[in-house]
């Protein structure tokens, strides 16, 4: 099984830098670095996650850690920066992310590019209803009609944008994580929590059911749920 | 139960004497306790009267849910419950004034962190999450009229967590008698129960001219199971640093190092050579106060100065209540282990260290633990159910100091149904220490001070 993956050759990070003072109505400042992922120093890095997140990175069937393995590059940096700035709430993680713990940006950007290296959960937790009932079919055409545009049709995600692998994440920590944007609890586009909004409960409910049916390429997964990173035997 | 009032009464003279010297994260052993209760059937003395009235607080905006102990487990379950049912008003009651991490006290022992990081207000935690913190010292219970009493009075409930920790258990160490226990608790504390403890060690270690001290790690379900070999090489670290002529002598009553052995071995021998002697299957019999003598059941360790950690039991408050299970050895709370309600009162909670379920006793499980139960609570009073989830329990260990060199393991648990028992589960150990360990150490502390007390 192949694990070590030709990665994208980059790693763009772009950050918003706003000069504080409102009455200045300063403009935000975009500084965009490039940086070259070193997948050696990121499995080293990757010990400080693998303290919680355990070396396969697979995430907990009850929803209080995601599965990382598998998901995109630009994904993982702004959940990352997002948390090293407290722009998204975590305040248990937040200081794991920050320069005197991990690093710096190349650190972070080594730390990404090995996780997605990792092959995924082939037993990652669905929700209640199994496909062919009609919840899961319902949720299948609110799927198509409201996400597939951006996280495409079968939740493969988009790196360029930063579109999240909706693949193989945990039900329980999809629902957790799409509750919480749509209680705009955790601000992400508007538009996202917007659409959560908009559905009805019992939408919700379906749709999210269906995302932890979509389908994980064979490819992609580890032979077994037995299988442990080598990395850290 | 037929007179509640009359009950409570009763309960609360029984509970009194006890409670006002031991009680949330108590100050003194258990056993040393019972002396004032006496036999009087009515409290007659004005003092008495005062405590039988309603606390001056404000009153309920809602379904009050009183939490009883400021550790990792009240502190975490506060600030969860007003998280998943903000309509919940939340009142945590602890007997201290301000919050000492006991975890990673052992680097400060050390001086790897300041007294500044571990400690913490309770009111800062209550001002950001919403909830109202009373220091008192809650003295016992009426679970008929759900009246918490405290000395400045009684506070209703319509939820009740108790959160009271443990504490020390010297009767199983061979030393009964009550002002015994009390002076060993004041002459060489054990550490994991009070802040004193904790200053007091710190003078000792720094102001030790020489000799043997003795460390001694308890058996049974003890709190914190790698703190003891953990403070074994910071104790040895700063006697190395300090260049006496010092001798670290821990004394294990378990046959080997329960916790993490290969790194802990490792350390004592690469790094502590010289300093730390360790010696397992220690059983103590008795310790001569005044004579500064370990007894053990074949030998006998003459010390200098000393850390004697007992092996514990939860809060006399649990015995005091009558909700403890009478076939614990360690007096821990009658609860459903997977909901931590009493098994007959769906109410009242136990949490932390003085929980029933045989987890691994320290901060970060009860930590976990409390956002788990403050989860079951809030879906209690809206009637629904939340599906059990395991506690995590992360525990960091350091070894060596400048630079801070650390190792960790995390475990869950997972209930066998065949056995009727709790295992652990997906555990994965880093024994290699190094500093990225030790980094990741203070991150960790930090991160749950931040989530405790202030975001």
């Amino acid at each position: 099984m192949k694990i070590t993956r030709i990665l994208c050759r980059g790693l763009l990070i772009a950050i918003a830098v706003i000069c504080s003072p409102p009455a200045a109505a300063a403009e935000p400042i975009r500084v965009v670095l490039e940086l070259v992922p070193d997948i050696d120093n990121g499995r080293r890095s990757f010990e400080i996650c693998a303290r919680c997140h355990l070396p396969e990175a697979w995430g907990n069937d009850d929803g209080t850690y995601p599965q990382l393995a598998g998901q995109h590059v630009n994904v993982l940096m702004k959940q990352l920066l997002d948390i090293r700035s407290g722009r998204r709430a975590n305040p248990a993680m937040q200081p794991f992310v920050q320069q005197r713990t991990i690093g710096g940006y190349q650190d972070l950007a080594d730390v990404v590019a090995y996780i997605s290296t990792l092959p995924m959960n082939p037993d990652h937790v669905k929700g209640p209803w199994p496909p062919d009932s009609s919840e899961y079919l319902e949720g299948r055409s609110l799927y198509s009609q409201h996400c597939a545009g951006c996280h495409g049709a079968t939740g493969e995600g988009n790196n360029g944008p930063s579109y999240p692998r909706l693949q193989g994440q945990h039900y329980e920590y999809m629902a957790r994580q799409a509750r919480l944007v749509r209680d705009n609890l955790r601000q992400i586009k508007p538009s996202m929590a917007a659409l959560l909004g908009a559905l009805s409960a019992e939408d919700f409910d379906k749709v999210l059911n269906y995302v932890s049916y979509l389908p994980v390429p064979q490819a992609d997964l580890a032979p077994s749920a037995d299988w442990r990173n080598p990395d850290f035997q | 139960m037929s007179n509640p009032d009359k009950l409570s009464r009763r309960r609360f003279i029984q509970a009194g004497g006890a409670a006002l010297a031991g009680s949330a994260f108590g100050a003194t052993p258990a056993t040393a306790t019972a002396a004032t209760a006496g036999d009087a059937k009515q409290p007659t003395a004005p003092a008495l009267h005062k405590l039988l009235r309603k606390a001056a607080i404000p009153a309920s905006r809602g379904a009050r849910v009183v939490v009883v102990g400021g550790g990792w487990s009240g502190l975490t379950m506060a600030k969860y419950l007003k998280r998943f049912n903000p309509a919940f008003d939340v009142v945590l009651i602890d007997r201290q004034s301000a919050f000492v991490s006991f975890p990673v006290s052992n680097a400060w022992l050390a001086d790897q962190v300041t007294l500044e990081f571990l400690s913490h207000s309770f009111f800062e935690a209550a001002n950001n999450h919403g909830y109202l913190f009373m220091q008192a010292t809650a003295l016992g219970f009426d679970f008929e009229s759900r009246r918490v009493y405290t000395e400045q009075g009684y506070v209703e409930y319509d939820y009740l967590v108790l959160a009271p920790g443990i504490e020390y258990d010297y009767s199983r160490i061979g030393v009964d008698d009550t002002e015994a226990q009390n002076l060993l608790f004041h002459r060489y504390p054990g550490g994991f129960v009070t802040s004193s403890e904790l200053l007091t060690i710190k003078q000792k270690i720094h102001r030790f001219k020489g000799g043997t001290f003795v460390l001694t790690v308890p058996n049974g379900d003890y709190r914190c199971s790698a703190a003891p070999y953990e403070r074994a090489c910071m104790v040895a670290a700063v006697f190395k640093r300090r260049r006496i002529s010092a001798k670290v002598l821990l004394l294990d009553m378990n046959s080997e190092i329960t916790i993490k052995k290969a790194g802990f071995s490792r350390a004592f021998e690469q790094l502590y050579g010289d300093f730390i002697e360790y010696l397992p299957s220690s059983e103590i019999s008795s310790v001569d106060i005044e004579g500064r003598r370990v007894v053990t059941e074949f030998d006998e360790f003459p010390f200098d100065d000393a850390i004697i950690y007992p092996p514990v039991r939860a809060s006399s408050l649990i015995e005091e209540a009558g909700i403890d299970n009478p076939q614990d050895s360690q007096k821990a709370a009658n609860t459903d282990p997977f909901r931590y309600h009493l098994v007959d009162d769906e109410r009242v909670y136990v949490t932390g260290d003085s929980r029933s379920q045989p987890f691994s006793k320290g901060g970060h499980t009860a930590h976990s633990e409390a956002q788990y139960v403050a989860e079951v609570i809030a879906a209690h009073a809206l009637g629904r159910e939340v599906r059990w989830r395991s506690p995590q329990t992360m525990c960091f260990s350091a070894v060596d100091i400048e630079p801070l060199r650390a190792m960790s393991i995390i475990t869950y648990y997972k209930f066998d149904k065949q056995s009727g028992l709790f295992a652990f589960d997906r555990t994965h150990l880093m024994d290699k220490w190094d500093t990225q360990g030790g980094q990741a150490s203070l991150a960790w502390a930090e991160g749950m001070y931040r989530d405790m007390f202030y975001l």
